[in-house]
């Protein structure tokens, strides 16, 4: 009896019995479907937060002011000299409204220095970012995000058209692509010469975003800037700090971190549902032994080896696990193609997840199929035919 | 084919049951007998150990000059694929496979070539008449059809010796009458046939009775062979 032949006889007396295959392989189904989606949420997901982190740079740090007077030009113009610091940007925010033909929205007003456009890497849709030569610091424009463009009903046409930012014009030089972070707030940018000579007029400073040399300066860089910035504030203990500072390093990090453990979690979840599943299959199985019985005694009889038998529910059970495999990889990749195009990422199939997937759902069968394969391989000859 | 003082006990329970108390039988090649006995009368036995299905509690069991408590479940497995077929009451056909699969499976567990085993099942079929229904599994065939399946699964081995448990016990008067007809037909090219059966008509057909009771031979008709006491 060769293998091939004992494969299609394991899938007739698959088809033979399709509620109850269907059934067994529920398990394997469930497990390897949910484990592939997830797994592809868990890839897109996290390939979304690298090419985001990317664009922001790997080698900057931030630093934000946690109480108004938190931050101020002294500061910034001391860290701009720090070693190993590349070049630097400063922001002051205010709150304000902004006015266009009936419209009118609060936003958050970001004065931005000329430096910004490299640091903090706008995505412009429409137009261009703030003009960057120094003639043109005082110039009244204002790049919006994209957020505000849709509240003000602004188009791509209006590009030129006069916005009022607290009751004074400015000219709307661009629109950006970027969503405003998290919350439902609204950011306009306008040069911070403008935002401190109508605004603000304190020397006060929301952000300073530095850069560092290269990645490898960003933690030697990160430790002089809080060491300078404690000393000149004279914070004695973490409490009083008037600013916080983090990198998009340790950012990433703690993503990793994070991905890590819900790979982990994934990998617990697809353990657990196969072990589940297998545990079914190997249920089932033991029941046709008991079933068969007396075919196996027949088979025996006419001349079936112990390791023939053996081999033969074997199969059966490596077909249905194998089988419950490819399903539950199906629904999983169509699931994850539905996720792919909710969460806008590229839809792929790894190939990795295809060979792991099956694989494991072909060694369940043999784990859980062998006990139930030996016990039929075991019964003697004349106890299996007298079987009723 | 020798059977030697042969002893078989069954332990039911706390129960000792007592299915063969001392059995000598000696089985020529080429002769055609029937083990004649009441239900109970451990001819099921006596047949499970013949076919190598069983192992004696004491006594020898000798097929083609081997002692068959000497052999492991492997060379018991090669020796029942070699040399002897099954019919039983039931016909006991396969599921889900047709007429000539059933009939290929002995040659296939021998390891011979599917394209083989199928042209020599088929050639089997066709020779008792079933050239026409190769094709059908055992939901479409007749009582008469199945056993003469079951014959040409036992036969298509060609081996030295074909047991029989009630052949006809599953089927009509004249289904059985017909394939009395082909195990006489067996008998005359030379096998072998070892048939059980409670019934002294069907037993009528065979050239040599052996008479079976309460796990002891009651009566022989070789007159060579006595029952031990």
């Amino acid at each position: 009896m060769n293998l091939w032949l004992t494969f299609r006889l394991s899938l007739s007396r698959i088809a033979a019995a399709k509620v109850r295959s269907a059934l067994t392989m529920l398990g394997v189904i469930i497990g390897v479907s949910a484990v592939v989606a997830l797994t592809a949420v868990g890839q897109g997901a996290e390939q979304g937060i690298d090419s985001s982190l990317a664009s922001l740079g790997a080698n900057q740090i931030t630093v934000s002011a946690t109480s108004p007077t938190g931050l101020d030009e002294n500061d910034a113009a001391a860290i701009a000299e720090i070693e190993g610091v590349l070049k630097t940007s400063t922001e002051v925010r205010t709150q304000g409204t902004i006015a266009y033909g009936s419209e009118s929205i609060n936003a958050s007003i970001i004065g931005v220095s000329p430096t910004y456009e490299d640091l903090g890497n706008p995505d412009v849709a429409i137009g261009s970012f703030l003009p960057t030569s120094p003639g043109l610091q005082n110039s009244r424009t204002i790049v919006i995000s994209a957020r505000g463009a849709d509240r003000l009903e602004f188009t791509t046409a209006s590009i030129g058209d006069e916005v009022r930012v607290n009751g004074l014009a400015f000219t709307v030089v661009g629109v950006l692509d970027d969503a405003d972070g998290f919350g439902s707030g609204v950011n306009v940018y306008i040069t911070q010469e403008a935002a401190r000579s109508l605004f603000s007029k304190s020397p006060y400073l929301s952000v300073i975003r530095i850069q560092a040399e290269s990645q490898e300066a960003v933690p030697p860089v990160e430790y002089r800037v809080e060491s300078f910035l404690r000393f000149s504030k004279n914070v004695q203990d973490d409490d009083d700090a008037t600013f916080s500072i983090f990198n998009q390093a340790a950012l990433q990090d703690t993503i990793r971190t994070v991905t890590g453990t819900l790979g982990i979690l994934i990998t617990g979840i697809a353990g657990i549902s196969l072990v589940v599943g297998g545990i079914g299959i190997m249920n089932i199985m033991l029941v046709s032994v008991r079933e068969r019985t007396r075919e196996i005694g027949v088979r025996r009889a006419i001349g079936a080896k112990q390791s023939q038998i053996l081999t033969q529910f074997l199969m059966e059970a490596v077909v249905l696990s194998t089988l419950g495999g490819l399903i539950g990889l199906t629904i999983g990749q169509l699931a994850s193609y539905g996720f792919s195009i909710l969460g806008g990422w590229e839809f792929f199939i790894d190939p990795t997840t295809v060979f792991v997937a099956l694989g494991f759902s072909a060694l369940v069968g043999i784990v859980f199929g062998v006990w139930p394969a030996r016990t039929a391989a075991k019964l003697q000859p004349v106890d299996a035919l007298r079987f009723e | 084919m020798q059977l030697t003082d042969v002893r078989r006990e069954y332990q039911t329970g706390d129960v000792p049951t007592v299915a063969l108390a001392g059995v000598s039988l000696k089985v020529q090649r080429g002769e055609f007998v029937a083990i004649v006995g009441p239900s109970g009368s451990g001819k099921s036995t006596l047949m499970n150990l013949i076919g190598c299905l069983d192992r004696p509690s004491a006594g020898t069991v000798t097929i083609s000059d081997k002692d068959i408590s000497t052999l492991d479940d492997n060379e018991l497995t090669a020796l029942r694929s070699r040399a002897i077929g099954f019919v039983f009451q039931q016909f006991q056909l396969l599921p889900l496979t047709s007429a000539v699969e059933n009939v290929a499976a002995p040659l296939l567990y021998q390891g011979i070539r599917p394209r083989e085993a199928h042209k020599r099942a088929a050639a089997m079929l066709t020779r008792l008449g079933l050239g026409e229904r190769l094709d059908f599994d055992r939901g479409r065939l007749s009582g008469g059809q199945q056993q003469r399946v079951a014959i040409s699964r036992a036969l298509v081995t060609n081996p030295d010796l074909v047991l029989a448990d009630e052949p006809t016990g599953a089927l009509d008067t004249s289904s059985g009458a017909a394939v009395m007809e082909v195990f006489k037909e067996m008998n005359a090219e030379g096998r072998t046939i070892v048939l059980i059966t409670h019934d002294l008509e069907v037993a009528a057909t065979a050239k040599r009775r052996v008479y079976i009771r309460d796990g002891l031979i009651e009566r022989d008709e070789a007159d060579a062979m006595v029952s031990t006491p």
